[in-house]
């Protein structure tokens, strides 16, 4: 739609143009989510397309994924054979409610600060221990873990001028052998529930709950749990009140789904 | 300012906050139509560089330099495309008011080899909305469509 507020657009080609923040000031990544609702408070965009930051890296330390990659470039990707994650790259693109047209534009960057519970690219990167990279407002950057990014329901750890640069995905989580469930009220419905579990070379075992809850989880094992085990982990690391709560599933379905799909995850993955 | 629409140049300049669709309208392409106004319904769908987009979600600024396809591109009265023909052929539509982004979406998805089958066509269309339902009738244009574009 028409942002009808907006007077200025500002198009850097480098990170030395981006001009200084300043209220009303948004990022243009690929524009699906700013373009679909009215932002009556916003009155400058800040172009990300001119930075032209290429979509993936691949290289001896794993996966670079940069913000303004869109998810048909992520989707149409190509990993060496020995990244046995790489099924849930395909796996969390087909989660996204959203059809071809939409995944032409919108970008992975864009899914991780929408911080929706249901961003399944919150759930790719958090599963696989992705990093994100921020350059911040006063010239500095900081790291922090895709799973402490997003806080809450459309709440994530960005300040005010902070943008998000990319996503470092390491190569020790791309090769460990995992396990994807899904689940939503309808067949290409909003995730209600997905969990990615995941067996690492050393035995040890690593949970990523999201969609279900209203933030990332990550439950860590030496190595794979019994079912029993599994199943008190969870649910002495998920209280009941961060399970989220919206027309796409009641917490207490989000809860049974929850422990119903952690424990096809680990049948899976002991096999 | 220039854009290149339908193969004509055009230099005017879109307002800073527009989108990609009344940017179009406002130059005279009717066919881009305004449904939901937020990248769900389809009916605004136009061809970017070749690649199917909803033109309410994209900043008219950003065609610039980049080439678009309305309905308008398609054919002409004389001889009009082989998807076109095909809704024609099947009743696929009612009203008519989201037949031009299904048309660009039904010429993306068999450029794109989504149209394998009645169930990818329904899977890739549904991201266009007909709510005259005339869902079944456009399966098949889309299937006579995908046979004719090899053919043309």
């Amino acid at each position: 739609m028409d942002l009808n507020t907006i007077t200025a657009v500002a198009r850097p080609k480098a990170r030395s143009e981006l001009p200084v923040w300043a209220a009303g000031d948004a990022w243009l990544g690929g524009g699906t989510w700013l373009f679909s609702e009215p932002q009556a408070h916003l009155n400058r965009l800040i172009d990300l397309a001119e930075l032209k930051w290429p979509a993936l890296t691949i290289d001896a330390k794993g996966l670079s994924i940069s913000a303004t990659c869109t998810i048909a470039e992520l989707d149409a990707m190509t990993g060496p054979p020995d990244w046995l994650a790489a099924p849930l790259i395909g796996q969390c693109c087909r989660a996204f409610l959203a059809s071809f047209k939409i995944w032409k534009t919108a970008t992975v960057g864009g899914n991780l600060c929408m911080s929706l519970p249901a961003g399944p690219m919150i759930s790719l990167t958090s599963a696989l221990d992705g990093v994100c990279t921020v350059w911040q407002a006063d010239g500095g950057e900081r790291k922090i873990a895709v799973s402490d990014f997003v806080t809450g329901n459309q709440t994530n750890v960005l300040k005010p001028g902070d943008l998000l640069r990319q996503i470092d995905i390491p190569l020790a989580a791309l090769k460990r052998r995992s396990a994807f469930r899904q689940m939503s009220l309808t067949p290409v419905g909003r995730s209600a529930a997905l969990l990615i579990g995941s067996i690492a070379h050393d035995g040890s075992f690593t949970l990523t709950v999201t969609a279900a809850t209203k933030r990332p989880l990550k439950l860590s094992f030496a190595q794979l749990p019994g079912v029993a085990d599994l199943r008190d982990a969870i649910l002495q690391t998920i209280p009941d009140a961060l399970y989220h709560d919206d027309i796409h599933g009641k917490p207490f379905w989000r809860k049974h789904m929850t422990l119903r799909l952690a424990a096809e995850i680990r049948d899976e993955l002991v096999e | 300012m220039k854009f290149q629409i339908n193969g004509k140049s055009f230099s005017q300049a879109p307002r800073a906050g527009q989108c990609l669709r009344t940017f179009l309208r406002e130059l005279g392409h009717f066919g881009v139509k305004k449904g939901c106004d937020a990248g769900d319904c389809g009916a605004c769908t136009v061809l970017l560089d070749g690649e199917p987009v909803h033109s309410c979600l994209i900043p008219a600024f950003r065609a610039e330099g980049h080439t678009v396809t309305t309905i308008e591109g398609f054919g002409s009265e004389a001889a009009i495309h082989p998807m076109q023909q095909a809704f024609v052929d099947h009743d696929g539509f009612q009203c008519g008011y989201c037949t031009p982004g299904q048309i660009m979406s039904a010429v993306a998805c068999v450029r794109e080899g989504h149209a394998g089958n009645e169930a990818d066509i329904r899977e890739y269309m549904s991201g266009n909305l007909c709510r005259c339902a005339a869902y079944p009738n456009i399966v098949a244009a889309v299937l006579q469509g995908k046979t004719a574009m090899k053919g043309a």
